[in-house]
């Protein structure tokens, strides 16, 4: 009760339209048995995970596993494309495949009676949602497949079995995660895909930091996952079912008012789910372990760490959005933690060396607008923002992957210049190129479209607390600008100068064999000595780069034919027919255009009319500002920034800021002295007590009970058939005599 | 007498459902015989005969219980008998395959190698699997006895030819003395229980198991004759499950006879005892409501008393006793006494959901203890069976396939998830949960906990210790099939829950009897019953 009630009165809630906005949107599911061919979706990757296996376990050289994996991809993609034709998407469909988890009890246990029954059948759940998360995660699955096996090539015969493997279970539990018909299901995937994170992060297990860093992935996970299970007990206990259908069902029929204060149960739901999806999407504070991440082979940044795994928290929430909307305290919790997320990180990303840690950055960023996305309302421009951002962000990894595995493991942004002239880089430079303009929101790129549909819903939603998080997103746009241009002038522009890396980043202690001319990027070694020179990447490398460079572009191309709401946008329709109806048009569009007056407020010195225009100014304003920063300080005049940087390291005043923001703002070192060191300390108390009391005394102690008593009976077991018939007629005299005494007392029958 | 009337009319149904019964019982006469026949090939092919019987009795069980046979048989259970005699059927193939080669394999070697001459005095393979095709044949009988004369043979038929059986099970003395103990105990234990029959039959005037029920439902109050007759006769049927206190004689047979006998015995009888309960107990079962307006059932007072007793102390002795054991065979006799614990807490939460999760524990529990004998069975030690934990030590490294599947059993029987023991442990927990034993529960918890103490010495032992001289020594046996067994076994322990749904299913034979039914038969075999009845609802509530 009290905690209901305090989080209300903290945060304001949202008006009530946006609360009873679900009501009765979400249609029933009609059961679709002849779609149980979608059923091959999740079949196919969990094939190929057992081929790699085997492959791993015949010891298989060559690039067999890599194909199968790459090959079972693009069979699933080519189904989801199929399932997307045929699939009408008028209602949900569930197709049941067989039955899992089942169930009853108690005297009521009739057919899916609620509380006296568990279901949870192996079904899925098909609507729009789930067809636009598939078919980015299947086929960005497949081409960053196909990129991997000229990347891992190295390791062929070594791990090589063993990486493809653990992408295929990826791809099946995150596949289960998105068309699993229940939550049972979607948490079987979310524990899939952690534990696909955790072998693929820890994949150079040889090497300390990423065994660390895989090790910290998974605890910080445990976190979200305590949180997502909680909420889905939780939601059996008040609704009765974790079917996705028959919950939505439940939830808009339900009348009951949530602030009534008594079913706190039912009031934590959301804010369980969403520590599950914060811990899952790298949200404050549960962050700390998606940068660390990059320590697994790039592809896996770009697939599981950029594109797809890290969007889960977005689509359980967006999934699950009907439960969200009955609180509007906690889409505000939601909204406020993605901003905060998206600041924080962004002001990080902006003082990184490392460029696949500003990447890195740079998503939990964006994470953190897509948050601000479902927490404002618009669960349409979230996913957009999730589906151009699976696009562009991949495309990203996959060009710093390329550039690191020409240079011999090299990222740091001050030993790399001017690689647009180097040959064999030029199409990673300029898709780069591309894929920053998109994550700085450069106008008309796909990020512009999504980021600006965030933004605009936070101005036009009519509450102040929402306008405040707006104005922090159009700051942060400046600085994603800013720092995703410090990387790309830094590295692609300027003049042509570079040293190899030392191996140290990525390909952990292994021989990469780049010290011998095989033929690619022959030219001279710039100051080198001639000995080392970068190779630029062949077919499978360029070719997806340029694929997934065209899928970003084109992912501007639902905005174009959105006409001026979006309202014909092909994702907003996706979302509309899905269970994350929220932020549609017909509802929070009208009440945010009601309410106008503070969209003209807050941007009335545009001298723009119109909310969505007016922030598309200021944003792109703000975006170009960051890049036009950026060109000063890193293109033209490389040697202001470090000046800058000497100027306010020199001022005691200012000397903290440029520290704080290259040490991350000491997160790691603060949780390490608020959480870990107490934990350890607490956990060595624990040890000894364990050792001296529990074990000492309880379970020592506890064992020599039995054992004694087992002792004190052996004589009994003599071997002596007498003895035994005698015992035996003992007993059934005592247990006889005792019946007859219960009969003396008159309670016999 | 109308009763006389209608069990001749009810002939024919009876007939038809102990088909099975009768199959096998023609199989062991064609074993018998063809285990004596002078050649060799002839005699090797009396286990696969003895398998081809049983595959047909499962036949002929799908074929006879789908006719309407069963609701004409006038019996407590009716469907009852359909899934205990599929599920005898199907361990008996697993044990045949165990017990196989074992049989006779040393005089069989002595012909071979012309070390003897044939004798068929001496040759016991035929009789060894006609007495196990008849005993099993008395187990499904059980499962049809509409009274108590043909519950008290088929408990008998049962039961006789595994003297027998352990008797021959090898050339050793021990296991002769152990037949000796088993079956003097066991004459014991029959005494009991006919004399709990005895006073059933005095108090109630019926031999017939309905009858005899609605004679006690119409009795204001329950005579003390018939519940001491109750216990007797539970107290005699527990010798059948090795519970306590007739449980003595279990961890010396178990030791004395070959492992592919131990194996039987670990699972035959207790289907038979917690059979024969299930269909005993059908008697005193009234329907009741419970507090929500379910319809449930209730025992009287000191016949549930008597069970809890039997239920916890086994629960705990078998627990307990097995703890110190290092020789296997002896700690896995303990355990199956831990196991009928279990099962008799099924038994005390009663008709529908209780009964549905002891077969369906039955399931699991079979294909567990058959592992383990069967990894057991498939080893041996100088010509010497395995049967000490030393002798384990280190079988990994050896038989990488036989120590996983022993592991995978051990694991099972703890009642560790995914496996299938899990299910059936929570299957039998929630329905007692659900009928409010949950102290039961919880005792069962607190001494499921001990066991892993033990089971888990089946696993570590195996997995973890490292061969040692003496486990030098230790070899498979020549026949693969006992080995074939075992994977066939533990890896059913690890996909079977995978098909939980259709076992569930298929072990939901029993019903709560509700008023109504016992009305509609109470209507039907007996007259004057019927009219006294109605006001039966209010009594047993009050009872």
């Amino acid at each position: 009760m009290s905690l209901t009630a305090s989080l209300s009165s903290i945060l304001a809630p949202l008006p009530a339209t946006l609360a009873d906005a679900a009501s009765a949107t979400i249609k029933p599911a009609v059961a679709s048995p002849d779609l149980s061919w979608a059923g091959l979706i999740l079949l196919l990757p969990a094939i190929s995970a057992v081929l790699c296996g085997l492959c791993a376990a015949r010891g298989v050289k060559g690039k067999l596993p890599g194909v199968i994996t790459a090959l079972s991809l693009l069979g699933a993609f080519a189904l989801t494309l199929m399932l997307y034709m045929r699939c009408p998407t008028d209602a949900p469909r569930t197709i049941h495949l067989f039955d899992w988890v089942s169930f009853a009890w108690g005297s009521g246990a009739a057919e899916g009676a609620k509380w006296t029954s568990f279901l949870a059948p192996f079904s899925l759940y098909v609507d729009s949602l789930t067809l636009l998360w598939m078919l980015f995660v299947t086929g960005l699955g497949s081409l960053i497949a196909i990129y991997a096996t000229e990347y891992m090539e190295s390791d062929v015969g070594k791990g090589y079995a063993r990486f493809f493997g653990a992408v295929s279970i990826f791809l099946f539990a995150m596949g289960s995660l998105v068309m699993g018909g229940n939550l049972i299901l979607l948490y079987l995937g979310w524990e899939g895909v952690g534990l696909a994170s955790y072998l693929l992060i820890g994949y150079y297990y040889s090497k300390p930091s990423a065994v660390a860093a895989a090790k910290k992935a998974f605890i910080v996970n445990r976190i979200g996952d305590l949180g997502l299970a909680l909420g889905i007990f939780l939601i059996w206990v008040n609704y009765g079912t974790v079917e996705y259908d028959a919950l939505f069902q439940a939830v808009t029929a339900s009348t009951d008012s949530l602030n009534d204060g008594s079913e706190w149960t039912k009031a934590a739901i959301p804010y369980c789910l969403m520590l599950g999806a914060f811990g899952k999407s790298a949200q404050f504070p549960l962050y700390v372990w998606l940068p660390d991440a990059m320590e697994g082979p790039t592809p896996v940044s770009a697939l599981i760490h950029a594109a797809t795994m890290v969007t889960a928290g977005i689509y359980l929430i967006a999934r699950t959005y009907p439960l969200f909307q009955l609180d509007p305290g906690a889409l505000t919790v939601v909204a406020t933690i993605g901003c905060i997320t998206a600041l924080l990180a962004a002001t990080i990303g902006m003082a990184q060396y490392d460029i696949k840690r500003v990447m890195a950055y740079s998503t939990v960023s964006q994470l953190g607008y897509m948050f601000l996305g479902l927490g404002v309302g618009t669960t349409f421009g979230a996913v957009y923002h999730v589906f151009t951002h699976a696009f562009f962000k991949a495309l990203l990894f996959l060009c710093c992957g390329a550039i690191m595995h020409g240079m011999a493991g090299q990222l740091d942004l001050r030993k790399m210049s001017g690689l647009r002239n180097v040959k064999g880089f030029g199409i990673i430079s300029w898709t780069f190129l591309i894929g920053c303009l998109c994550l700085a929101g450069f106008p008309f790129t796909a990020g512009f479209f999504s980021k600006d549909s965030i933004i605009a819903q936070a101005f036009g939603s009519g509450n102040d607390r929402f306008v405040l998080l707006g104005w922090i997103a159009v700051f942060t746009a400046f600085l994603t600008a800013y720092y995703t241009f410090r990387v790309w002038f830094r590295v692609c522009g300027g003049p042509t100068k570079y040293e190899p890396g030392d191996e140290l980043h990525g390909h952990g202690g292994d021989d990469h064999g780049h010290g011998h001319g095989h033929g690619h990027g022959a030219d001279d070694g710039h100051g080198h000595g001639g000995e080392w020179h970068p190779h630029g990447p062949r077919l499978a490398i360029n070719g997806v780069l340029l694929l997934i460079c065209l899928g970003a572009i084109l992912a501007a191309v639902p905005a174009y034919l959105g006409g001026p709401h979006q309202e014909n946008n092909w994702v907003m329709k996706m979302v509309s027919h899905s269970s994350a109806v929220g932020g549609i048009p017909a509802h929070d569009h009208g009440a945010s255009h009601g309410a106008d007056a503070h969209a003209h407020h807050a941007l009335s010195f545009t001298g723009i009319a119109d909310v969505h225009t007016a922030t598309s100014v200021v944003a792109s304003v703000a975006g170009i500002l960051g890049i036009a920063i950026a060109a000063f300080f890193h293109l033209f005049n490389r040697k202001a920034a470090d000046g800058l940087r000497q100027t306010l390291l020199s001022n005691s005043l200012t000397r903290w800021l440029p520290i704080a923001m290259e040490n991350k703002w000491y997160v790691d070192e603060i949780y390490h002295a608020t959480l870990r060191v107490p934990a350890r300390a607490l956990g060595h108390i624990f040890e000894f007590f364990d050792k001296s009391v529990i074990d000492g005394v309880f379970v020592d102690g506890g064992a020599r009970i039995p054992a004694g008593l087992a002792r004190v009976f052996q004589p009994l077991y003599n071997g002596v058939l007498q003895g035994y018939a005698w015992t035996m007629a003992f007993g059934v005299a005592l247990i006889a005599a005792w019946v007859f005494w219960l009969w003396l007392q008159g309670g016999a029958a | 007498m109308i009763s006389s009337l209608l069990a001749e009319s009810n002939m024919s149904a009876k007939l038809t459902l102990i088909a099975p019964e009768i199959f096998l019982f023609v199989g062991s006469v064609v074993v018998a015989v063809l285990g004596l026949a002078r050649s060799a090939s002839v005699r090797r092919a009396v286990p696969t005969v003895t398998a081809l019987f049983l595959l047909g009795s499962i036949g002929v069980t799908a074929y006879v219980y789908r006719s309407d046979a069963v609701e004409a048989s006038n019996l407590l259970l009716p469907q009852l008998g359909g899934f205990v005699k599929a599920l005898i059927a199907v361990i008996g193939i697993l044990l045949v395959m165990v017990a196989g080669p074992a049989i006779d394999r040393r005089l069989e070697e002595a012909f071979d190698s012309g070390g003897a001459a044939f004798d068929p005095i001496r040759v016991m393979r035929g009789e060894y699997f006609a007495f196990f095709l008849l005993s099993l044949a008395g187990t499904m009988l059980i499962a049809n006895a509409n009274d108590l004369i043909w519950l008290f043979l088929a408990i008998e038929l049962s039961s006789l030819p595994t003297y027998v059986m352990v008797a021959i099970s090898r050339g050793s003395r021990r296991a002769q003395e152990a037949a000796v103990k088993y079956f003097f105990l066991g004459a014991l234990s029959a005494a009991t229980f006919l004399y709990g029959f005895a006073l059933l039959y005095g108090a109630s005037g019926t031999l017939d198991l309905v009858e005899m029920r609605n004679v006690f439902a119409d009795m204001p109050e329950l005579p003390t004759l018939a519940i001491l007759g109750g216990v007797m006769a539970i107290l005699g049927i527990a010798f059948k499950l090795a519970a306590v206190p007739m449980h003595f004689y279990a961890p010396d047979v178990y030791e004395g006879a070959g492992s592919q006998t131990t194996a039987f015995l670990g699972f035959m009888p207790k289907v038979a005892g917690a059979v024969a309960l299930m269909v005993l107990l059908g008697v005193f079962w009234t329907p009741a409501t419970d507090a929500t307006g379910g319809a449930t059932a209730v025992l009287p007072n000191a016949i549930l008393a008597t069970l809890w007793m039997i239920a916890v102390l086994t629960m705990v002795l078998g627990n307990i006793g097995a703890l110190l054991q290092r020789n296997v065979k002896r700690m896995l006799a303990y355990s199956s006494i831990a196991q009928s614990g279990y099962l008799l807490i099924g038994i005390v939460t009663g008709p529908g959901a209780g009964y549905n999760s002891i077969l369906f524990y039955l399931i699991g529990y079979g294909v567990m203890n058959t592992a383990v004998f069967a990894v057991l069975g498939s080893l041996e030690r100088q010509g010497e069976e395995v049967e000490t934990l030393d002798d384990l030590s280190g079988l990994r490294q050896r038989q990488p396939a036989l120590a996983w599947m022993l592991a995978l059993s051990a694991i099972g029987l703890i009642g560790i998830p995914p496996l299938i023991g899990f299910f059936g442990k929570l299957a039998l927990f929630a329905a007692a949960i659900d009928h409010g034993q949950t102290a039961l529960v919880i005792i069962a918890a607190i001494t499921t906990a001990v066991s892993a103490f033990y089971y888990l010495q089946l696993v570590a032992v195996p997995m973890l210790g490292s061969p040692t001289a003496r486990t030098d020594a230790v070899h498979a046996v020549p026949s693969s099939w006992p080995r074939v067994a075992a994977i066939i076994c533990g890896v059913g322990v690890l996909v079977m829950p995978l098909a939980i749904e259709r076992l569930v299913t298929a072990s939901g034979a029993t019903e709560v009897p509700t008023v109504q039914s016992l009305e509609t038969a109470a209507e039907g075999p007996s007259e004057d019953a019927s009219e006294a009845d109605s006001s039966a609802p209010t009594e047993v509530a009050s009872r």
